[in-house]
């Protein structure tokens, strides 16, 4: 089941790179954002999308690069410790995409399909890395 | 043989290391990276330009010279405060280059603005009168009090046949030409308001002031 686990973490980071990457891109080079609403592009011009001047996407990028190369590091070594940043990212990647869909949604009023995607996609890499959690301490206290 | 049964050692651990499970990874990270790379080229592949007949069909509202060899094309709702920016800067661009271009206006009315059909519907009925440019403007310049009422009231600020044009308005008997320009403009990849090609081509404006240098250049190339 971990192991399971751990390669959905890891397909669901890959799958947030991408999502960041392509929005990231866009607000560089300041073009349009292919969405399927309006939302992107108030959202991208929005002064909140830059929290402390950088890009909301940014955060994004880094957030999923480092859970995808601590879920990869899982393969290779069978320590318990690697789930500790995973869970600790993971959170805070939770509570930034709450944070960023409450601004959207009531200060921005505009809500932008990649980062609603992105916001899915984090709150399934936290539940499934709070599951690994459970099972790893569950396994420890048998 | 101590040093072969070193190099074995070694081997192993770099075997063992790299377990199925992480070869398994980097196969999906490579994979990605293939899909990924695959579908930025086939994206990236300029799109092909649009024709002069495509963009502006003999029933659009137009400016400038018909036989200019630039032509200018927007993707326009009367409700979206962007276009109103742009619908100001875009007469004068007109106005400055009236016989090297040729313009043309079409509807994009989206779906979370309530009047942009109907607004669009008021001009399309004064059109028919000739004023189409008229209303346009008007519309424009009062973007913040529209409503049915506002447009109705219209005929008699423009000098309108009251008649004629209230017959227009609400039976929507242009509504099937807006409907055309919708599809036509998602066809072409318009995707927000105001959307310009020049020249067939989409152009990424990034302020109005791109769209004055963008017509000068095509203009001056043409």
């Amino acid at each position: 089941m971990q192991k399971k686990y751990n390669r959905l973490v890891f397909i669901l980071s890959l799958a947030g790179i991408i999502v960041a990457v392509y929005v990231l891109q866009s607000f560089v080079r300041q073009s349009s954002i292919i969405c399927v609403n309006q939302g992107c592009e108030l959202v991208r011009k929005s002064s909140y999308s830059y929290p402390f001047g950088i890009p909301v996407p940014a955060f994004g990028l880094v957030g999923y690069t480092l859970l995808a190369i601590l879920t990869f590091l899982r393969t290779t070594s069978t320590s318990k410790k690697l789930l500790y940043p995973i869970l600790a990212i993971a959170i805070f990647g939770i509570l930034f995409v709450t944070w960023f869909t409450y601004m959207e949604l009531f200060v921005i009023r505009a809500v932008c399909t990649w980062c609603a995607i992105s916001a899915v996609n984090m709150y399934l890499i936290f539940y499934l890395t709070f599951r690994m959690f459970n099972e790893t301490h569950r396994h420890k206290s048998v | 043989m101590r040093l072969t049964d070193i190099s074995r050692c070694k081997s192993n651990k770099i075997k063992m290391k790299l377990s199925g499970e992480s070869k398994f990874f980097i196969a999906i990270a490579v994979g990605t990276l293939i899909m990924v790379t695959i579908g930025i080229f086939l994206m990236s592949r300029p799109a092909p330009k649009l024709t002069r007949a495509e963009l502006i069909p003999a029933s659009a509202a137009t400016l400038g010279n018909n036989q200019a060899a630039t032509f200018l094309v927007e993707f326009s709702d009367f409700q979206c405060p962007a276009c109103k920016t742009f619908s100001s800067l875009v007469k004068e661009v007109v106005e400055k280059n009236k016989d090297n271009l040729f313009f043309s206006y079409r509807h994009f009315p989206l779906s979370q603005h309530k009047l942009a059909v109907p607004a669009a519907l008021a001009a399309e009925a004064a059109g028919e009168q000739g004023k189409f440019w008229e209303m346009h403007d008007y519309i424009f310049a009062n973007q913040e009090s529209l409503s049915e009422e506002f447009l109705l009231a219209a005929a008699d600020k423009l000098g309108l046949d009251k008649e004629k044009y209230e017959k227009a308005f609400k039976e929507k008997i242009y509504q099937d030409k807006i409907n055309k320009d919708l599809s036509d403009g998602t066809k072409f990849g318009v995707d927000s308001t105001p959307t310009f090609f020049l020249n067939g081509e989409k152009l990424n404006l990034f302020s109005p002031k791109d769209l004055e240098n963008a017509v000068s250049k095509a203009i001056k190339n043409n």
